[in-house]
């Protein structure tokens, strides 16, 4: 319960408008898309300009509340759920395009724009905006910054991070910084602006971001393959990458997947596949001729048990929105949907494969594979029940096993979407004793008191 | 009354299954969907955040507060995050389970449930006195407006409703239940028999509309058979979260039309079609399960039906126009029809068809939610209008009576050229003369 004088004092500096306290709201935004958590805030704040997220955060400040950023609520690490309760403060409302400039190819947006209406909206000017994670059209561009999020394009066209030019922000003692520019090139000291994209919103809050726009590809063909076996799946993205064509897309789905994104969309997936994978070449039209000639004699090669070609571009749209609602898809068979972001190097794809065939056996549990092949970047979602102990047990065994193998091949144990709460272990894991100090040290530097978005990233003491 | 183990602070009777709350798993696809998030953006009135509410209730972690129940009410209904959501759940559906919740919990005073009461359980469920009660409206139009003004308390409606009610009130004429034959027969080849679902509404309010349904269906080929006893088919029960009255209708009509010698059960109204499918839900623990499967299997919206039997288009007269189409929310949504009617545009010999953006997207009638909420309403239904001018099209086409009061009343209002004509309308313009 937030004390009533705190209350009267946001309400009296931000206005009525922007803070929200009652009991039923609250509830509300003590979640995200990561299974199992939840955690009430006290007090949830909707600025809409830079100035009232430092009025804001003084505020917290003053009364030692801990803060917590939210866009849409989509992140799938817990990074926006207020573990400690104190303030959300919920961006969304701050969603205005401010600026499309079309002689630097840049475009500069509130932290709050969903990243599809960015997407569409210099669309409508012909350029391109290639980031494009699964929840592009709620998703927040804040968001997606401060988890670096993926997507479909990533194996091409790269992620957020590629694309950011520029960054506002507050920090947590209220300055308000700057970094970046419109300028291509920028070495002026450390560079802020990549320290803070995919730092889950533990070191600034953004309120404002410029990112770089790109011509459009003239043409595109998307195939899609059908397999009898997942490995074959696996090896055939090795072997594309190996022949130097770098697809824009390149998605896999087994038959777990396959079925549940079938059940919603009825297109007429295959249903009887081990695997599919989701191809897409893009480009000048000559290239994207030699391009896909190369993917299909693979294909072939390999043993892809049907090669499909979309027919135009509004097929081709489809089987990519199919392939965005996979996840939830998934969440169709049970109540609970864990949901891992494991990712190796291309060549380890087929063993891991094999080693998630394995485990799923080992720990008796149904497993839904799906994700960015061509990144080496999976998404093994166990589908459970988070009212059966048992079963949680077997599905966090199976994850432990799953990564130390990753990170024996040199993987990592998020590809997009950030440690937060869910695998703060892991990185640990990962990075080791070291590497978790200094992170921890940047942290601390930026946020003396520890009030930005506590509990994230790091394990605290006697967690 | 369905009684089980009771789930959390909801009530034992009709609250919604734990199991269907648990499956969103909050991915948030919903949200760019509804109008209501559209209008607030305020999560807990997205279907995310309602259906996270109605959890929190199941769990014990929430009371059935006031602010639950305004957000079931606040619900257009309109289904757009069931079309939305990967994961099957369904929003709208446990919402208006958490209406019947609200009547349960904090039922209204005794002038508002007597009032409320003679609404939902006289003057619905009896066609004759509906009828008798449109009588003075149908001789002095102003006046049709008192029987809403004597109801309006119970229904709960916003202060400037009754200046709305009376600019959306059509021109009425007499009901057609009364005049409508028997059995109108198939005109060319036979192609069979069919049992007319004539909705209280397209009786009273747009008898032409069902008119040339009738018409259409039996130049199609068809036998039509209007059961007289017709009931209401308890949508505006479920909407007003009385469950109970809705099963006692839904029993009704259940017997009747299963005792007729017909192929189906067609009808013209989406709010009807959509509320027909859910009597399987709605009696599953007292009705024979297959006879639901039976009368389940029989029901078709009328463009539904047409398209799948296959339009014969051969002596269709052309229509030389210009059409935009408005998918109505029980039509698109809740029955997943949203294709067939579009070919049955581009089926009408002449009839330009020209698409409009958001066509899914609800117009803000909603039942009574348009006289609720009248200012939501006007904006939900300012975004409908403007991507209805941008089509430039003559007509604006729609399946569903509530679309059918909102938007021409809407159009009206802003002054536009498009007048609105159910698509039985429009077909039936095609059909030539008997």
């Amino acid at each position: 319960m937030l004390d009533k004088n705190i209350l009267d004092t946001l309400i009296q500096e931000l206005g009525k408008e922007a803070v929200v306290s009652e009991a039923e709201d609250l509830l509300v935004l003590g979640y995200d898309s990561t299974p199992g958590l939840h955690h009430t805030p006290d007090v949830v704040i909707y600025p809409t300009s830079s100035e009232q997220v430092q009025i804001a955060m003084q505020i917290a400040r003053d009364n030692k509340l801990p803060i917590t950023p939210r866009g849409s609520g989509t992140g799938l690490s817990g990074g926006s759920i207020p573990i400690n309760g104190g303030m959300v403060i919920c961006l969304n409302k701050m969603n205005k395009i401010i600026e499309i400039d079309e002689e630097n190819l840049t475009a500069t947006c509130q932290a709050g724009v969903v990243t599809l209406d960015l997407f569409n909206a210099v669309a409508e000017k012909g350029l391109f905006y290639p980031p494009d994670p699964g929840s592009q059209k709620i998703s927040t561009l804040a968001g997606n910054v401060m988890e670096d999020a993926g997507g479909l394009r990533g194996l091409k066209y790269g992620v957020t991070r590629d694309y950011v030019m520029a960054l506002k922000c507050v920090l947590p003692d209220g300055t308000l910084l700057s970094t970046g520019g419109k300028s291509v090139k920028d070495v002026a000291g450390y560079a802020f602006k990549d320290l803070l994209i995919g730092s889950e919103g533990t070191l600034a809050i953004i309120t404002e971001i410029t990112v770089k726009l790109i011509p459009p590809p003239q043409d595109k063909r998307t195939f899609l393959a059908y397999f009898d076996d997942i490995s074959i799946a696996g090896a055939a993205v090795s072997k594309i990458i190996a022949a130097k064509i770098i697809p824009s897309t390149m998605e896999i789905m087994d038959k777990a997947t396959i079925n549940c994104v079938e059940d919603y969309v009825k297109i007429g997936l295959p249903r009887q596949m081990a695997a599919l994978l989701l191809i897409e070449v893009d480009g000048h039209p000559a290239m994207v001729a030699e391009e896909a000639e190369g993917v299909e004699r693979i294909l072939k090669e390999v043993g892809a048990a049907e090669v499909h070609v979309a027919k135009d571009a509004e097929e081709a749209a489809s089987l990519a929105a199919a392939r965005r609602t996979a996840l939830s898809a998934l969440a169709r068979v049970s109540p609970t949907t864990l949901l891992e972001d494991a990712t190796v190097p291309r060549s380890m794809l087929a063993e891991t494969f094999a080693l998630i065939e394995k485990l799923t056996e080992k720990y008796k549990l149904t497993v839904g594979t799906f994700g960015h092949a061509g990144d080496g970047n999976l998404h093994p979602t166990v589908l459970c029940d988070e009212r059966d102990e048992d079963e949680m047990n077997r599905a966090h065994a199976f994850y432990d096993e799953l990564y130390e193998q990753v990170l024996a091949w040199g993987g990592t144990v998020s590809g997009e979407h950030g440690i937060g709460i869910a695998k703060k272990e892991y990185l640990a894991q990962q990075i080791g004793p070291g590497g978790v100090a200094v992170m921890q040290r940047i942290k601390q530097s930026f946020d003396p008191d520890g009030i930005l978005n506590p509990g994230k990233i790091f394990v605290a003491d006697g967690e | 009354m369905s009684k089980k183990e009771r789930l959390g602070n909801f009530t034992d009777s009709d609250a919604p299954e734990y199991e269907d709350v648990l499956q969103c798993m909050r991915c948030g696809f919903c949200l760019p969907t509804c109008p209501t998030f559209a209008l607030t953006g305020r999560e807990r009135s997205s279907p995310r955040g309602r259906v996270a509410l109605a959890r929190a209730v199941a769990e014990g972690k929430l009371d059935f507060t006031d602010a639950v129940k305004d957000e079931a009410f606040f619900c257009l209904d309109c289904r757009a995050c069931t079309t939305a959501c990967p994961s099957g759940v369904r929003a709208g559906e446990v919402m208006e389970i958490c209406r019947s919740q609200s009547q349960q919990q904090a039922p209204p005073g005794h002038i508002g449930k007597s009032i409320r009461g003679f609404i939902l359980q006289r003057m619905l469920p009896n066609p004759d006195l509906l009828e008798k009660s449109m009588i003075p409206a149908r001789l002095y139009q102003r006046l049709g407006i008192q029987w809403l003004v004597r109801h309006s308390k119970a229904l709960k409606l916003a202060p400037s409703w009754m200046e709305k009610a009376e600019g959306m009130m059509p021109k009425l004429d007499a009901p057609l239940r009364p005049q409508l034959p028997e059995l109108t027969p198939a005109r060319g080849e036979k192609r069979g028999k069919i049992g007319f679902f004539l909705g209280c509404i397209m009786t009273l309010m747009y008898p032409e509309v069902s008119r040339q349904t009738v018409r259409v269906l039996a130049h199609q080929g068809f036998d039509v058979i209007t059961p007289k006893e017709t009931k209401c088919c308890g949508a505006p029960h479920l909407n007003e979260g009385d469950r109970q009255t809705a099963r006692e209708l839904a029993l009704f009509n259940l017997d009747l039309f299963l005792s007729q010698d017909i192929d189906y059960i067609v009808t013209d109204c989406a709010g009807c079609g959509a509320s027909l499918k859910e009597y399987e839900e709605l009696l599953a623990e007292e009705e024979d399960h297959q006879r639901m499967e039976l009368f389940r299997s029989k029901i078709r919206d009328v463009q539904e039906f047409l398209f799948d039997v296959g339009l014969r288009t051969e002596d269709l007269q052309p229509v030389k126009t210009s059409v935009t189409y408005h998918e109505p929310c029980h039509l698109c949504h809740a029955q997943g029809i949203s294709a067939q009617p579009r070919a049955l545009l581009k089926a009408i010999p002449g009839v330009e068809f020209r698409e409009m953006n958001e066509a899914s997207w609800c117009c803000g009638s909603a039942a009574t939610w348009g006289l609720k909420f009248s200012d939501e309403s006007q904006q939900v239904l300012d975004r409908k209008l403007s991507n209805v001018a941008a089509t430039d099209a003559e007509h604006l086409i729609t399946a569903n009576p509530g679309c059918h009061l909102q938007l021409a009343w809407g159009l009206k209002q802003a002054g536009m050229k498009q007048d609105v004509l159910h698509l039985m309308e429009l077909l039936g313009r095609a059909t030539p003369e008997a």
